[in-house]
């Protein structure tokens, strides 16, 4: 019986893919230490679900930020990482606490707008160089942050 | 980070030197297209915001501006005046003189008040915080040099006037 199988077609290694990865991985870090910064920090009124939504949010960007490093590890590549790394890749602003509440709903948003775009790019980046699992992979973060982004927006309405 | 699909106002990119001014147009411009979430008057005062941007020679009025319709408005759309707000924070500087003689002391301008004077006091305890001794005390506000990136092409039609405006 033979040992060996005809050899499975190896993900393509696409240098933009992969930095296209590692900008979202940055990003979601990013994003999750300004979630984490908002869960402790926020006050007034509407502390409670705003804490508990928080909370959710960093915990789904840390179980994802894992996801999409592996598969830049799947392509064959290394991770980026490190604080100082992932704050000179990501370019976010920190907030500046005390902020009123609404204040961090916003700044997050637009956190979430940024992880959006660059997300949105590597999921096209993927599907040109036929990488169907990092687009899979991008698409299911998007419909994440989309989601996230219409309940801070709803939060905002008058 | 490609500055010419920058939508953070917050982002640290969001430096004067290699500013798109176009992201608090696009945001007065997104308001504008609104049907129901702005009056006439409120609309009014955006195109005359709209317009001192743009110029970016009258930092007082544009401030004076931006207070007034910060108050009519802020609670109805609070997400696009909150990047209007960062906008503004990154970009105009106030400078401080605690008396004619003294070294003037620029110093950034936060809008954690809602009228210009409020902002203006708070800018002029800042400087105080030195331990200078105030006579005749002077804040002024003006833009920080805007260097606008070569605009998108495929943006909205109503960015358009700022491309004319920085190709000239």
């Amino acid at each position: 019986m033979s040992t060996t199988t005809s050899k499975p077609a190896a993900a393509k290694k696409d240098t933009r893919v992969i930095d296209g990865l590692n900008l979202v991985v940055a990003d979601s870090y990013a994003l999750m230490a300004l979630t984490h910064l908002a869960h402790w920090n926020v006050e007034g009124p509407d502390f409670f679900p705003l804490h508990k939504a928080f909370q959710e949010q960093y915990e789904n960007l840390f179980e994802a930020i894992d996801e999409v490093a592996e598969r830049v590890r799947a392509l064959d590549a290394y991770a980026i990482g490190g604080l100082s790394t992932f704050a000179k890749v990501a370019q976010m602003e920190e907030f500046k606490s005390p902020m009123p509440q609404k204040d961090y709903v916003a700044a997050l948003i637009v956190a979430h707008e940024k992880v959006v775009d660059d997300a949105t790019r590597t999921r096209d980046l993927a599907g040109e160089s036929s990488d169907l699992q990092t687009q899979d992979l991008m698409i299911k973060r998007l419909q994440w942050h989309q989601k996230a982004l219409w309940m801070l927006k709803s939060y905002l309405k008058p | 980070m490609d500055p010419a699909i920058c939508s953070a106002s917050i982002a640290a990119e969001c430096a004067s030197s290699h500013c798109r001014q176009r992201c608090a147009l696009e945001v007065i411009d997104e308001l504008l297209r609104e049907e129901d979430g702005v009056s006439g008057e409120e609309a009014d005062l955006l195109l005359d915001l709209r317009w001192h941007l743009r110029q970016g020679n009258d930092a007082e009025g544009t401030l004076r501006l931006f207070c007034d319709l910060r108050i009519r408005m802020e609670q109805r759309h609070y997400l696009a005046f909150f990047r209007l707000r960062r906008w503004l924070e990154n970009h105009l500087v106030a400078t401080v003189q605690l008396c004619p003689a003294a070294e003037p002391h620029v110093t950034a301008v936060k809008f954690d008040r809602y009228c210009v004077e409020a902002i203006r006091r708070v800018c002029l305890c800042s400087a105080l915080g030195r331990g200078s001794v105030m006579i005749a005390p002077r804040v002024r506000f003006s833009f920080q040099d805007i260097t606008i990136v070569a605009p998108e092409t495929t943006r909205c039609e109503a960015a358009k006037p700022v491309e004319a405006c920085s190709a000239a």
